[in-house]
């Protein structure tokens, strides 16, 4: 039975198929809406959906350079850890697997997606994925000093004496003492999370890596067919996975008694979340340098965090 | 159930890719044009996709110039199957005011089979919309055909 249901959280809940259903909708609402706001009709909410099913029946082309396997594998690699990565981060209150030091788990297992794109790209022998792979290096050295500041400060929060490493235990203190989001010590690391979020997903204006129109979407540039459809649906996935991440970490104290209604509260924050980190920032901004990229998350989004972590630490 | 639904989808998102071999720059412009609030061709899929690999339909404009016959031929090769061929403007087509010249080896039907032309010098943005809804159904049909 245990077995049973473990299989249940892999494969369909919060596993495999609910985070792609919801990550393609959240990629949905996310254009549609970006469309809204510069007075266009916009793509229907279903359309990175249409894209994926259309990615699958196109003719999958290997260049006759490239390391085959790898540029094969990559995808799938980068899917599979952030579907585990689902299973880490609570939603609602529900956590399918937890454990000790499951923050330092999902902060490893975020990363894995990057570099499998970093791998695939590399693979694929393309001058333009050389300079989009150098460029999403960049991009993870820069968000993950301030990603890790901030769990630090979540951490120490949650602790209180000590730096805990549990998201159920974030969660659990929340639920005791109201959320983060409301903890004034914490409002500068919330506001680095969501500039770490667009940067970690790739989406504007830090996709530096996967620039369209300047690399041709970089380490992609020589995918086609079901490798890269996988890659689409990792990217979507990435969107969900992340504003969770946000919600588990600094709106994670609301409980109605119903575990249900917890989950949908949850999920529709999440939506909110990405309207505000990357739809807005989409809509109004343009792409940085790969240099203003990396001194504005040193700078700027690790001061904030940085902030956080003392305030946290020295005052009660 | 899935060969169903990759077979709608296919239709539904058409990426293009544009090539210009030696065009003016007139019918580049107009099909830019397609992507702004007034036309937005993204309400019904259509993407301008970066590289030949991630298309579905090739825009071709311009006579084809003896410099970019063997560029326009080794794109169209390496965009995944399937894929339609669009010629836009009377260029592609007939060589148009530039049939004749020393440097122009058009049209470019002698190369590659095209599925659908859109007439015109430039043509104007509904006509390249139409033309473009006709190719997404030859898109469907050979994506069904396979």
């Amino acid at each position: 039975m245990e077995f049973l249901i473990k299989i249940v959280y892999i494969l369909i809940f919060p596993g495999l198929l609910f985070s792609s259903v919801f990550g393609l909708w959240l990629a949905g609402i996310d254009r549609k809406v970006v469309a809204r706001m510069q007075r266009r009709v916009g793509p229907p909410v279903l359309q990175p959906t249409y894209d994926f099913f259309k990615l699958l029946g196109k003719e999958t082309i290997v260049p006759s350079c490239a390391a085959r396997h790898t540029f094969l594998i990559a995808p799938y690699v980068g899917l599979i850890s952030l579907v585990v990565t689902a299973l880490f981060i609570p939603i609602g209150g529900l956590q399918a697997f937890g454990g000790m030091a499951d923050m330092v788990v999902v902060l490893y297992l975020i990363t894995i997606p990057s570099l499998a794109m970093i791998f695939g790209g590399s693979a694929s022998a393309s001058p333009f994925a050389g300079v989009g792979v150098s460029r999403s290096m960049v991009a993870i050295m820069a968000y993950e000093l301030p990603l890790i500041l901030v769990l630090l400060s979540i951490g120490r929060a949650a602790g209180g004496t000590y730096v805990t490493f549990s998201l159920e235990r974030v969660t659990l203190y929340q639920q005791m003492f109201g959320s983060f989001l409301f903890d004034w010590r914490l409002i500068p690391a919330a506001l680095a999370m969501l500039l770490v979020i667009p940067c970690e997903v790739g989406a504007h204006p830090f996709d530096v890596g996967e620039a369209e129109t300047e690399i041709c979407e970089g380490p992609l540039v020589e995918y086609s067919g079901a490798p890269l459809a996988v890659f689409k649906l990792s990217h979507a996935i990435k969107m969900f996975i992340m504003t969770a991440l946000f919600c588990a970490l600094f709106l994670g104290g609301i409980s109605t008694g119903m575990l249900w209604l917890d989950v949908v509260i949850a999920l529709a924050l999440c939506s909110v979340v990405t309207l505000i980190c990357m739809t807005l920032l989409h809509a109004i901004t343009a792409r940085l340098k790969v240099e203003q990229v990396f001194k504005f998350f040193w700078t700027v989004v690790s001061g904030l965090a940085l902030v956080s972590l003392i305030l946290v630490w020295f005052v009660d | 159930m899935f060969k169903k639904l990759i077979d709608n989808s296919a239709a539904r998102s058409p990426w293009l890719f544009h090539i210009n071999a030696g065009s003016c720059n007139g019918c580049d412009i107009e099909l830019v044009a397609l992507l702004t609030p007034r036309y937005d061709v993204e309400r019904l899929g259509f993407k301008l996709a970066g590289t030949p690999r991630h298309a579905d339909i090739v825009v071709v404009t311009g006579p084809v110039t003896a410099q970019s016959k063997d560029r326009v031929l080794r794109t169209i090769a390496q965009v995944p199957d399937p894929k339609v061929i669009v010629t836009l403007g009377s260029c592609p087509r007939s060589c148009n005011v530039f049939r004749g010249s020393y440097s122009v080896v058009g049209p470019l039907d002698k190369y590659v089979p095209i599925d659908v032309s859109i007439a015109g010098c430039t043509p104007k943005p509904e006509a390249i919309i139409d033309g473009l809804a006709l190719a997404t159904q030859i898109l469907k049909e050979k994506r069904g055909a396979k």
